[in-house]
């Protein structure tokens, strides 16, 4: 890079750039970068050009001669030519921004982009939330989806492109992602054409609209980062997977996420991909498993929390894309900051901190206890929390008749108004596809219906007996053990801590003991 | 091209089309005709075999499956009638981008985030909701501006632009399920709207 870039810059170790000016993503990245991990070589294109650019409507002068700069060095770092034939070089541009949070939880780590719809405990990430995808007319012509390329085509490396919605940003699914970029007949412009893409998305409406409704300034921009595509579908020694460090149900320790072989990231979190569940990974790619489970573990060391992260290996080699703390709520909230005190990671003080009173709140909601051994039916989205068993019905009608003979989960690909008297009469629903703010998840919310969203493929039918955990976001067979108590030893634990600091009693309501430690903790 | 007006018969089996199973009271409320307009065409199109009552709490009156395909066909035949197939086109693809926006909202309502905890919103905050159904009624301006044709060639489309305003109008007066929850919520309008679009261009979901 060169010693006058004034608008991208080159990620590497010594990248001192804030969150603000890099976007969080690209922050985290450089996290990933000093602690020695692998890192797909990339360049962000700062906030400041896009500040020019919305407020110009062009790219600021030199960002052009910048952008082929960085792309020499992207094109030196790998050995590879940027459009060049065969396996050639190609890239992605990914919408980036830290957002100043609304609702600060006073532990905001870098790196971290936190949301509202990131979920935490579901396996979804902020890759592709489902229901953000956008109109393909918002993007240049030229640009087309992989599945629109003949399959000769795909098999040959460097033609695949693919243009899907933002994400990867603190406003999940508002704004643009291009992937695949370099493999048209003027990749250049391309990659112009998709940047242009992505600044202007930080003004369309549904994303203004998400700025105002939390606070959040109209006029910060977005970064943009361009990086290293990194191939999880090039043979049988590739794939893509989502992982926790902790359990993001429980707390318990151990990795946990899924993984998808022979496919890449996107499939993994659209939630149409049957995933398998992450330990796969150790049988069938022990070295990559080894390596992440090791990569997981100086992450939580860094962040001194459980941590997320998305990760693609190709050709037997991993790839980190992204980091964050989990984010984990209720139970596994509480579980994870007295875990982490007892390993010497947080003093009791930062672990009270970490627990906010909201989290008590659902510290007792029912969740299913997994037998050992036992993977549930499906996985999806936990958009309305609470357990409920009941059997299966496949359409309103079924379930408007069984809902006589006792509790019925309605069971449908999505729902729309036609499915209003089947979710009336179901006692909990789960859907093949849709999020939290699905028509499902919205009309089951006020009804106080237990919830799963975009499970995917299933082969539930009518009548099986099935168990809906609409915390977890899991399907289960039959009735297996339900708790409410999960934590409670963890629980006790916490709360003997902040009766210590506040000099309050047990005799009080746990949240209280809570609120008063955090009072005495958070004084001026 | 004139307007092209719904026949109250097609009105009624078309608004069952949309709706759902329901009974008198929502079906006179999504058509906008008296109950007993309603009733009067709902005996006629029952003993064409066109619509059927199902018995029990949570039953209702219903397209049957040859109600279902006469609707699609004679909404299909009005749409020709209006010479308004491209502009129903249009006005669905920009509708679609105003859905993301619509159930962002709807969701925003609902949950909200505490202290990094997504939380049922218990609408203790009066600013934030304001923030919200503020957002909701700039939304339904622009919603009203991207049906505004489609409206003038098919007038039963006008309808909705009433109901949506309707429900923001209830909610700002402290009708707070008028958002999310009831039958005639904005988020049931707008998913009838959704599903109305659908039906007529024939796209199945």
């Amino acid at each position: 890079m060169s010693p006058d870039a004034r608008w991208t810059r080159p990620l590497t170790v010594d990248e001192a750039g804030t969150p603000e000016l890099l976007g969080a993503k690209a922050h985290g990245l450089v996290g990933l970068l000093r602690l020695g991990l692998p890192v797909p070589a990339a360049f962000v294109v700062t906030t400041e050009a896009c500040r020019v650019f919305l407020a110009s409507g062009a790219f600021p002068a030199g960002l052009d001669a910048e952008l082929d700069t960085a792309l020499a060095r992207l094109e030196s770092v790998t050995g590879r030519t940027f459009g060049g034939s065969g396996r050639g070089l190609t890239v992605s541009a990914r919408s980036e921004r830290e957002l100043p949070g609304p609702a600060n939880s006073g532990r905001d780590l870098p790196g971290s982009v936190r949301s509202e719809w990131d979920l935490p405990g579901s396996l979804r990430s902020e890759w592709d939330l489902p229901g953000s995808l956008r109109s393909k007319r918002d993007l240049p012509g030229s640009l087309r989806s992989e599945r629109d390329l003949p399959g000769s085509l795909r098999s040959e490396r460097g033609l695949t492109v693919s243009v899907r919605s933002g994400a990867s940003v603190s406003m999940p699914g508002m704004m643009d992602t291009v992937l695949g970029l370099g493999t048209g007949a003027d990749p250049r412009a391309e990659l112009r054409a998709a940047i242009r893409a992505v600044f202007t998305s930080w003004h369309a409406p549904r994303a203004r609209t998400y700025r105002t409704l939390h606070g959040v300034p109209h006029d910060l921009g977005t970064a943009v980062v361009v990086q290293v595509m990194v191939d999880g579908d090039r043979d049988g020694h590739s794939g893509a997977g989502v992982a926790f460090g902790r359990d993001p149900n429980s707390g318990a320790p151990g990795p946990y996420g899924e993984v998808l072989f022979e496919r890449r990231g996107d499939a993994v979190v659209s939630g149409g991909s049957d995933t398998l569940p992450l330990n796969d990974l150790a049988l069938r790619e022990p070295g990559v498993w080894t390596d992440l489970t090791r990569a997981l573990t100086l992450i939580e060391g860094d962040l001194r929390d459980a941590p997320y992260a998305e990760f693609t290996f190709e050709s037997g080699r991993l790839w980190l894309l992204q980091a964050r703390p989990g984010r984990f709520t209720g139970a596994a909230a509480v579980r994870v900051a007295v875990d982490l005190v007892e390993e010497g990671a947080l003093t009791r003080e930062e672990a009270l901190l970490r627990v906010a009173p909201a989290h008590l709140e659902r510290v007792r909601t029912p969740r299913v206890v997994l037998a050992p051994g036992v993977e549930p039916l499906a996985r999806g989205i936990g958009a309305v929390p609470g357990v409920v068993t009941g059997r299966a019905a496949t359409t309103c009608a079924a379930a408007v008749r069984m809902a006589a003979e006792g509790p019925v989960v309605l069971v449908r690909p999505e729902t729309s108004p036609m499915d209003m008297s089947g979710l009336a009469a179901a006692a909990g629903v789960i859907t093949e596809r849709g999020g939290p703010v699905s028509h499902a998840a919205v009309v089951a919310r006020p009804l106080g219906r237990p919830a799963v969203v975009g499970v995917g493929a299933h082969t539930l039918t009518d009548g099986d007996v099935v168990t809906v955990d609409g915390t977890a976001g899991l399907v289960v067979a039959g009735r297996p053990e339900v708790t409410t108590e999960a934590t409670l030893p963890h629980l006790r634990r916490l709360l003997t801590w902040a009766d210590e600091i506040s000099g309050e009693g047990p005799d009080l309501p746990e949240v209280e003991r809570l609120r008063a430690a955090h009072r005495f903790l958070e004084r001026p | 091209m004139p307007p092209v007006t719904t026949p109250p018969d097609l009105l009624v089996l078309h608004g069952l089309r949309v709706v759902g199973f329901c009974g008198l009271e929502r079906l006179a409320e999504a058509t906008g005709l008296s109950h007993e307009d309603v009733e009067s065409e709902l005996i006629d199109l029952a003993v064409s075999g066109l619509v059927t009552r199902v018995p029990g709490p949570f039953g209702g009156w219903g397209p049957t499956e040859a109600g279902r395909a006469a609707d699609a066909e004679r909404v299909s035949a009005e749409l020709d009638r209006a010479g308004a197939r491209d502009l129903a086109a249009d006005t669905h693809e920009a509708f679609e981008e105003l859905n993301a926006e619509a159930l962002d909202l709807c969701g925003a309502w609902q949950l909200r985030p505490l202290d990094g905890v997504v939380t049922a919103n218990d609408h203790t905050d009066a600013a934030y909701d304001a923030r919200v159904l503020e957002a909701l009624a700039d939304l339904e301006l622009r919603t009203a501006d991207v049906c505004a044709e489609l409206a003038l060639a098919l007038p039963r489309f006008g309808r909705y632009r009433v109901r949506l305003a309707r429900a923001l109008e209830r909610a700002r007066a402290g009708e707070l399920d008028q958002v999310a929850d009831g039958t005639d919520s904005f988020h049931t309008v707008w998913s009838q709207l959704h599903e109305d679009l659908l039906a007529t261009l024939g796209i199945p979901r």
